[in-house]
């Protein structure tokens, strides 16, 4: 097989879940939360080898925001400026909800499929 | 001399011993989004300097934090394929979405997720919205930008912009007239504030009504020293505040603005309103009513396209034969052009108030 088909299924799944963790990330968040944070939990948590270019989030949120799953304040910060914190709307907990659903039925599905291959290794 | 280079002299030169990694990278970032909206540009510089003066202070070496955050190309490309359009990155995630939950997946899949459906229906609608704003001349008819500002010019602009007035006129002549005494200059320092709050307000509503996109985030007044920051105290950020060009020209524009909305206020309303009669006057007419009533003795002669207009026994007026048609099409013609004006003049106001927002002040902190 071609390299660069090796990471090709990594490069599709990420346009697909990046929105996903991003959204899950914010809901699981106790306070409104900013963007670099948003960033370190995420590259916290990244299985190795799997890297993600944090300056790429930024768009997504503000997209996000645009289309009313999120919800922005500036919170005033000891360090600087005061930093924008996002928090879910309810279209937005509407949204991850549906997502998480279709995630975890296409995670199970995969799964299902894959052990078959699995067992013939 | 090239935009680019201009931009690359406004930012000075990229010597690297003498420049901050930092802002050395936000050049590379400008320059990579250059020929894109500048308030987008504007958005990612700011992004990418909050973020990266984060990541400094939490302790992240300054090139690890560059290297971390992405390239500016690849930075760039992440903007501006979100500027293309949301459906894009809608599209590649259904696209996904549906690879990835073929027919074959369980029955209780089939809800799919929940933009499929939207998103197999915006495709078609927004192509029929194209071709009808395609239409030469009355194409402007279904641009939605064109009646917000309609609505922008007609209704929103004069009031918000008296108000501007009023508040730029009352408290700037406050300060200048106590100069003299100690609260002259907090006056004035609260009276550049209050401009560029009230800017950046004008700009949410500038860009709801006329569609040029404004920045999302306001620029901040610390800069990134080396490996560590430095804090803004009251006194700097004031200071940072008088230097800010944005804060002149916003305090400009709200005085300026008065006389600019006053007069599209007048044009907008007056052709809007004589659109709306001529419009309406052949099916007032059709419906059987009169179309005014004077004094039946009175001696006024009225004349309505070329035909004289007397009053019944009763003093009513009605529409003479013949005028139903051309009144109706004098409407429609006239209401397409005042479509065109403020659709036209929307573009150059959006883009001044946008020109106020982005432009980039000195750097607040040198190193």
């Amino acid at each position: 097989m071609p390299a660069p088909l090796d990471d090709k299924l990594e490069r599709d799944l990420s346009v697909g879940t990046a929105r996903l963790v991003v959204l899950a990330t914010i809901a699981r968040a106790a306070e409104p939360i900013h963007g670099y944070e948003i960033a370190r939990q995420l590259a916290a948590e990244a299985p190795e080898g799997l890297s993600f270019k944090q300056g790429t989030l930024y768009p997504m949120l503000r997209t996000m925001e645009s289309e009313g799953l999120l919800r922005s304040a500036l919170v005033p910060s000891h360090e600087g400026p005061a930093r924008k914190c996002f928090t879910l709307t309810a279209d937005g907990r509407r949204v991850l909800a549906a997502w998480n659903d279709t995630w975890r039925r296409t995670n199970k599905w995969v799964n299902r499929v894959l052990g078959g291959v699995d067992e013939l290794r | 001399m090239s935009s680019a280079d201009r931009s690359a002299e406004e930012h000075g030169s990229l010597d690297a011993a003498s420049v901050d990694p930092v802002r050395a990278y936000l050049v590379r970032l400008e320059l990579a989004l250059l020929g894109s909206d500048p308030a987008l540009r504007h958005d990612a510089l700011i992004d990418a300097e909050a973020h990266l003066r984060a990541a400094i202070v939490a302790g992240t070496p300054v090139m690890q934090a560059l290297a971390e955050f992405g390239t500016p190309e690849e930075i760039a490309a992440a903007y501006l394929g979100t500027s293309v359009g949301h459906a894009n990155m809608r599209a590649a995630c259904d696209e996904v979405a549906s690879s990835q939950v073929p027919s074959l997946a369980p029955s209780s899949s089939s809800s799919s997720s929940p933009s499929s459906s939207p998103m197999l229906a915006e495709p078609q609608a927004a192509g029929k919205k194209r071709r009808l704003r395609d239409i030469p001349l009355i194409g402007v008819w279904f641009h939605p930008v064109a009646w917000r500002a309609l609505a922008y010019f007609g209704i929103v602009s004069f009031p918000l912009a008296t108000a501007y007035f009023v508040w730029t006129v009352t408290v700037g002549s406050l300060a200048i007239g106590t100069v003299p005494t100690i609260i002259g200059i907090p006056l004035i320092v609260f009276l550049l504030g209050s401009a560029r709050a009230l800017s950046l307000f004008e700009g949410k509503v500038v860009e709801l009504f006329l569609g040029v996109r404004m920045p999302r985030r306001t620029q901040p007044v610390a800069g990134v020293v080396g490996d560590g920051t430095t804090s803004v105290g009251f006194w700097r950020r004031i200071w940072c505040w008088l230097r800010d060009v944005r804060s002149w020209m916003s305090l400009g524009y709200l005085v300026g603005n008065f006389p600019v909305s006053v007069a599209m206020f007048v044009v907008t309303f007056t052709l809007s309103l004589v659109s709306f009669v001529l419009l309406t006057l052949p099916i007032v007419d059709l419906f059987g009513y009169p179309i005014g009533h004077t004094d039946h003795e009175s001696d006024m002669e009225f004349h309505f396209f070329f035909s004289e207009v007397k009053p019944d026994t009763v003093g009513d007026l009605w529409l003479p034969t013949g005028a139903g048609i051309p009144s109706f099409l004098a409407g429609l013609l006239l209401l397409t052009a005042t479509l065109w004006l403020v659709r036209g003049m929307g573009w150059i106001y959006g883009h001044v108030v946008q020109a106020i927002q982005v432009a980039r002040p000195q750097p607040s902190l040198r190193p």
